[in-house]
Protein backbone atom coordinates (compact mmCIF):
# COMPACT_ATOMS: atom_id res chain seq x y z
CA UNK A 1 0.00 0.00 0.00
CA UNK A 2 2.43 2.82 -1.34
CA UNK A 3 2.38 5.95 -2.89
CA UNK A 4 5.51 5.90 -5.23
CA UNK A 5 7.71 8.17 -6.12
CA UNK A 6 6.23 9.89 -8.64
CA UNK A 7 3.17 10.87 -5.88
CA UNK A 8 5.71 12.12 -3.74
CA UNK A 9 8.03 14.40 -5.83
CA UNK A 10 5.22 15.30 -7.44
CA UNK A 11 3.41 16.80 -4.41
CA UNK A 12 7.17 18.21 -3.53
CA UNK A 13 7.62 19.54 -6.85
CA UNK A 14 3.78 21.56 -6.47
CA UNK A 15 4.94 22.96 -3.45
CA UNK A 16 8.18 23.97 -4.65
CA UNK A 17 6.60 25.77 -7.11
CA UNK A 18 3.97 27.19 -5.40
CA UNK A 19 6.33 28.41 -2.26
CA UNK A 20 8.17 30.39 -5.56
CA UNK A 21 5.10 31.98 -7.21
CA UNK A 22 1.47 31.23 -7.86
CA UNK A 23 1.18 34.80 -10.13
CA UNK A 24 4.34 33.70 -13.04
CA UNK A 25 5.52 30.97 -14.70
CA UNK A 26 8.81 29.36 -12.73
CA UNK A 27 11.22 27.76 -14.50
CA UNK A 28 11.27 23.56 -14.17
CA UNK A 29 15.38 24.22 -13.04
CA UNK A 30 14.58 26.49 -10.97
CA UNK A 31 12.18 24.25 -8.81
CA UNK A 32 14.32 20.94 -9.19
CA UNK A 33 17.53 22.55 -8.21
CA UNK A 34 16.10 23.86 -4.85
CA UNK A 35 14.31 20.91 -3.89
CA UNK A 36 17.30 18.42 -4.88
CA UNK A 37 15.15 16.60 -7.75
CA UNK A 38 15.92 15.40 -11.25
CA UNK A 39 15.04 17.78 -13.47
CA UNK A 40 14.11 15.00 -16.04
CA UNK A 41 11.90 12.84 -13.66
CA UNK A 42 9.87 16.14 -12.87
CA UNK A 43 9.56 17.06 -16.17
CA UNK A 44 7.69 13.54 -16.68
CA UNK A 45 4.99 14.42 -13.63
CA UNK A 46 4.45 17.62 -14.83
CA UNK A 47 3.47 16.50 -18.13
CA UNK A 48 1.24 14.42 -16.52
CA UNK A 49 0.00 17.08 -14.13
CA UNK A 50 -0.21 19.68 -17.20
CA UNK A 51 -2.68 16.59 -18.89
CA UNK A 52 -4.77 16.49 -15.23
CA UNK A 53 -5.13 19.86 -15.80
CA UNK A 54 -3.45 21.15 -12.78
CA UNK A 55 -0.16 22.78 -14.12
CA UNK A 56 -0.21 25.10 -17.45
CA UNK A 57 3.00 25.64 -19.12
CA UNK A 58 4.59 29.05 -20.53
CA UNK A 59 6.53 28.77 -23.29
CA UNK A 60 9.77 30.97 -24.01
CA UNK A 61 12.64 32.96 -22.36
CA UNK A 62 10.77 33.76 -19.54
CA UNK A 63 8.56 31.00 -19.57
CA UNK A 64 8.21 27.66 -17.07
CA UNK A 65 5.30 26.31 -15.06
CA UNK A 66 2.43 27.58 -13.51
CA UNK A 67 -0.43 26.61 -11.20
CA UNK A 68 -3.72 26.69 -13.08
CA UNK A 69 -5.51 27.77 -10.35
CA UNK A 70 -5.16 28.73 -6.63
CA UNK A 71 -3.28 26.50 -4.63
CA UNK A 72 -6.54 26.38 -2.08
CA UNK A 73 -8.35 24.89 -4.68
CA UNK A 74 -5.83 21.87 -6.02
CA UNK A 75 -6.56 18.88 -3.18
CA UNK A 76 -3.70 16.38 -2.97
CA UNK A 77 -6.25 13.74 -4.04
CA UNK A 78 -5.67 15.54 -7.13
CA UNK A 79 -2.68 15.85 -7.57
CA UNK A 80 -1.93 12.02 -6.14
CA UNK A 81 -4.23 10.48 -8.97
CA UNK A 82 -3.09 12.72 -11.63
CA UNK A 83 0.50 10.82 -10.97
CA UNK A 84 -0.60 7.80 -9.18
CA UNK A 85 -4.23 6.84 -10.27
CA UNK A 86 -6.54 6.11 -7.87
CA UNK A 87 -5.56 5.71 -4.39
CA UNK A 88 -6.88 1.81 -3.88
CA UNK A 89 -5.33 -0.80 -1.46
CA UNK A 90 -6.64 -3.19 -3.74
CA UNK A 91 -7.02 -3.37 -7.85
CA UNK A 92 -10.64 -4.88 -7.92
CA UNK A 93 -12.49 -1.99 -6.50
CA UNK A 94 -10.89 0.50 -8.35
CA UNK A 95 -13.92 1.89 -11.28
CA UNK A 96 -12.24 1.01 -14.51
CA UNK A 97 -10.76 -2.47 -13.35
CA UNK A 98 -10.50 -4.62 -16.29
CA UNK A 99 -9.60 -8.01 -14.34
CA UNK A 100 -12.28 -8.52 -11.03
CA UNK A 101 -12.23 -12.03 -9.82
CA UNK A 102 -14.88 -14.11 -10.48
CA UNK A 103 -15.95 -13.81 -6.59
CA UNK A 104 -16.71 -10.08 -6.69
CA UNK A 105 -20.16 -9.89 -5.77
CA UNK A 106 -19.84 -12.04 -2.89
CA UNK A 107 -15.94 -10.74 -1.25
CA UNK A 108 -16.66 -9.47 1.93
CA UNK A 109 -13.03 -8.35 1.78
CA UNK A 110 -13.88 -5.87 -0.89
CA UNK A 111 -16.12 -4.65 1.66
CA UNK A 112 -13.10 -3.51 3.86
CA UNK A 113 -11.03 -2.14 1.14
CA UNK A 114 -13.93 -0.10 0.02
CA UNK A 115 -13.99 1.23 3.26
CA UNK A 116 -10.51 2.11 3.96
CA UNK A 117 -10.56 3.44 0.26
CA UNK A 118 -13.24 6.09 0.61
CA UNK A 119 -11.55 6.88 4.50
CA UNK A 120 -8.21 7.82 2.38
CA UNK A 121 -10.21 9.72 -0.31
CA UNK A 122 -11.73 11.75 1.93
CA UNK A 123 -8.52 12.69 4.05
CA UNK A 124 -6.49 13.29 1.04
CA UNK A 125 -9.50 15.50 -0.19
CA UNK A 126 -9.38 17.62 2.40
CA UNK A 127 -5.87 18.51 2.36
CA UNK A 128 -4.93 21.50 -0.39
CA UNK A 129 -1.58 22.51 -1.94
CA UNK A 130 -2.80 26.20 0.13
CA UNK A 131 -2.20 23.87 3.37
CA UNK A 132 0.69 22.58 2.63
CA UNK A 133 2.41 25.63 2.22
CA UNK A 134 1.42 27.39 4.88
CA UNK A 135 2.79 24.40 6.53
CA UNK A 136 5.56 24.30 5.29
CA UNK A 137 5.80 28.23 6.72
CA UNK A 138 5.04 26.38 10.41
CA UNK A 139 7.35 23.90 10.12
CA UNK A 140 10.34 26.32 9.25
CA UNK A 141 9.46 28.44 12.06
CA UNK A 142 9.31 25.33 14.69
CA UNK A 143 12.87 24.04 12.86
CA UNK A 144 14.64 26.99 12.83
CA UNK A 145 13.34 29.27 15.93
CA UNK A 146 16.27 31.83 15.81
CA UNK A 147 16.07 32.07 11.85
CA UNK A 148 15.07 36.11 11.58
CA UNK A 149 14.31 37.23 7.88
CA UNK B 1 -0.85 2.00 -2.86
CA UNK B 2 -1.85 -1.63 -2.72
CA UNK B 3 -1.85 -4.73 -0.43
CA UNK B 4 0.44 -7.14 -1.45
CA UNK B 5 -1.36 -10.73 -2.71
CA UNK B 6 -0.19 -12.15 0.53
CA UNK B 7 -2.10 -9.43 3.01
CA UNK B 8 -5.51 -10.28 0.78
CA UNK B 9 -5.25 -14.09 0.84
CA UNK B 10 -4.22 -13.88 4.11
CA UNK B 11 -6.87 -12.30 5.23
CA UNK B 12 -9.13 -14.08 3.07
CA UNK B 13 -7.80 -17.63 4.59
CA UNK B 14 -8.65 -15.49 8.44
CA UNK B 15 -12.09 -14.96 7.42
CA UNK B 16 -12.92 -18.03 5.90
CA UNK B 17 -11.94 -20.25 9.17
CA UNK B 18 -13.82 -17.28 11.26
CA UNK B 19 -16.71 -18.09 9.08
CA UNK B 20 -16.79 -21.99 8.64
CA UNK B 21 -14.61 -23.85 11.37
CA UNK B 22 -17.55 -23.46 14.38
CA UNK B 23 -14.19 -24.80 16.73
CA UNK B 24 -13.45 -27.38 14.49
CA UNK B 25 -10.54 -27.39 12.44
CA UNK B 26 -10.54 -26.70 8.74
CA UNK B 27 -8.31 -28.53 5.79
CA UNK B 28 -6.27 -26.18 3.63
CA UNK B 29 -7.58 -27.96 0.48
CA UNK B 30 -10.92 -26.99 2.00
CA UNK B 31 -10.00 -23.17 2.41
CA UNK B 32 -8.53 -23.25 -0.83
CA UNK B 33 -11.34 -24.56 -2.93
CA UNK B 34 -13.92 -22.34 -0.95
CA UNK B 35 -11.50 -19.39 -1.51
CA UNK B 36 -9.72 -20.42 -5.21
CA UNK B 37 -6.68 -20.15 -3.63
CA UNK B 38 -3.46 -22.74 -4.39
CA UNK B 39 -2.80 -25.30 -1.33
CA UNK B 40 0.73 -24.62 -1.89
CA UNK B 41 0.30 -20.54 -1.53
CA UNK B 42 -1.64 -20.85 1.47
CA UNK B 43 0.71 -22.93 3.01
CA UNK B 44 2.96 -19.90 2.46
CA UNK B 45 0.30 -17.81 3.99
CA UNK B 46 -0.79 -20.09 7.18
CA UNK B 47 3.12 -20.27 8.13
CA UNK B 48 3.01 -16.35 8.62
CA UNK B 49 -0.43 -16.81 10.59
CA UNK B 50 0.85 -19.38 12.69
CA UNK B 51 4.03 -17.72 13.59
CA UNK B 52 2.34 -14.41 14.72
CA UNK B 53 -0.29 -16.55 16.61
CA UNK B 54 -3.15 -16.44 15.03
CA UNK B 55 -3.89 -19.84 13.88
CA UNK B 56 -2.91 -23.36 15.71
CA UNK B 57 -2.63 -26.45 13.54
CA UNK B 58 -3.30 -30.17 13.69
CA UNK B 59 -1.97 -32.88 11.96
CA UNK B 60 -3.71 -36.08 10.93
CA UNK B 61 -6.43 -37.03 8.96
CA UNK B 62 -9.02 -34.85 10.82
CA UNK B 63 -6.02 -31.93 11.21
CA UNK B 64 -6.06 -28.31 9.44
CA UNK B 65 -6.18 -24.69 11.09
CA UNK B 66 -8.40 -23.34 13.64
CA UNK B 67 -8.46 -19.67 15.01
CA UNK B 68 -6.41 -19.24 18.73
CA UNK B 69 -9.26 -16.43 19.79
CA UNK B 70 -12.35 -15.60 19.36
CA UNK B 71 -12.90 -13.50 15.43
CA UNK B 72 -14.40 -10.68 17.53
CA UNK B 73 -11.42 -10.53 19.70
CA UNK B 74 -8.76 -10.34 15.97
CA UNK B 75 -8.54 -6.97 14.23
CA UNK B 76 -7.90 -6.89 10.62
CA UNK B 77 -5.53 -4.46 11.45
CA UNK B 78 -3.13 -7.23 13.23
CA UNK B 79 -3.73 -9.88 10.48
CA UNK B 80 -2.53 -7.37 8.23
CA UNK B 81 0.32 -5.92 9.99
CA UNK B 82 1.26 -9.57 10.26
CA UNK B 83 1.49 -10.52 7.26
CA UNK B 84 2.33 -7.11 5.15
CA UNK B 85 4.78 -5.33 7.88
CA UNK B 86 3.98 -1.60 9.31
CA UNK B 87 0.92 -0.01 6.76
CA UNK B 88 3.11 2.92 5.72
CA UNK B 89 1.80 4.46 2.68
CA UNK B 90 5.51 5.93 2.00
CA UNK B 91 8.79 3.72 2.59
CA UNK B 92 11.02 5.84 4.61
CA UNK B 93 14.13 7.17 2.72
CA UNK B 94 17.02 7.28 4.99
CA UNK B 95 18.59 10.12 2.42
CA UNK B 96 19.72 12.03 6.00
CA UNK B 97 18.52 15.48 6.51
CA UNK B 98 15.12 16.30 5.33
CA UNK B 99 14.18 19.07 3.31
CA UNK B 100 11.24 21.54 5.08
CA UNK B 101 9.40 20.14 2.33
CA UNK B 102 9.93 16.68 3.06
CA UNK B 103 9.33 17.15 6.67
CA UNK B 104 6.07 19.47 6.12
CA UNK B 105 4.93 16.45 3.72
CA UNK B 106 5.94 13.30 6.02
CA UNK B 107 3.71 15.02 9.28
CA UNK B 108 1.04 16.85 7.07
CA UNK B 109 0.02 13.93 4.53
CA UNK B 110 1.57 11.15 4.69
CA UNK B 111 1.71 10.33 8.65
CA UNK B 112 -1.60 11.13 8.73
CA UNK B 113 -2.52 9.12 5.53
CA UNK B 114 -1.11 6.45 7.87
CA UNK B 115 -3.01 6.87 10.94
CA UNK B 116 -6.14 7.05 8.71
CA UNK B 117 -5.19 3.59 6.94
CA UNK B 118 -4.27 1.48 10.17
CA UNK B 119 -7.44 3.56 12.15
CA UNK B 120 -9.77 1.97 9.53
CA UNK B 121 -8.29 -1.22 9.55
CA UNK B 122 -8.08 -1.39 13.52
CA UNK B 123 -11.49 -0.47 14.14
CA UNK B 124 -12.81 -3.34 11.62
CA UNK B 125 -12.91 -7.45 13.34
CA UNK B 126 -12.51 -10.53 11.65
CA UNK B 127 -15.94 -11.28 13.55
CA UNK B 128 -17.70 -7.85 11.43
CA UNK B 129 -16.25 -9.25 8.47
CA UNK B 130 -17.51 -12.39 8.79
CA UNK B 131 -20.81 -10.99 9.51
CA UNK B 132 -20.71 -9.35 5.80
CA UNK B 133 -19.48 -12.30 4.17
CA UNK B 134 -22.35 -14.39 5.99
CA UNK B 135 -24.92 -11.83 4.90
CA UNK B 136 -23.46 -11.21 0.99
CA UNK B 137 -23.45 -15.03 0.81
CA UNK B 138 -27.07 -15.80 1.97
CA UNK B 139 -25.02 -18.05 4.85
CA UNK B 140 -27.54 -16.26 7.79
CA UNK B 141 -30.85 -18.22 6.55
CA UNK B 142 -29.08 -21.28 6.81
CA UNK B 143 -27.11 -20.93 10.14
CA UNK B 144 -30.60 -20.80 11.61
CA UNK B 145 -32.00 -23.90 10.44
CA UNK B 146 -29.22 -25.75 12.22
Amino acid sequence: MKISTRGQYGLEALIGLALKSTSTPVSLKSITSDCGLSESYILQIFLMLKKAGILTSVRGAQGGYMLSREPSQISVRQVLEAVEGPLAPVSCIVDDCNDPCGRYKMCAARLLWEKVKKRMDSLVDSITLADLVENVYAVDARENPDYSI
Amino acid sequence: MKISTKGRYGLRAMLDLAVFSDGEHVSLSCIAERQRISVNYLEQVFSSLRKAGFVKSIKGAQGGYALTEEPSEISVGSILRALEGELAVVDKRDSGRKSLIQLCLNEFVWERMNDCLNEVVDSITLEDLACDYRRINGLDAIMYHI
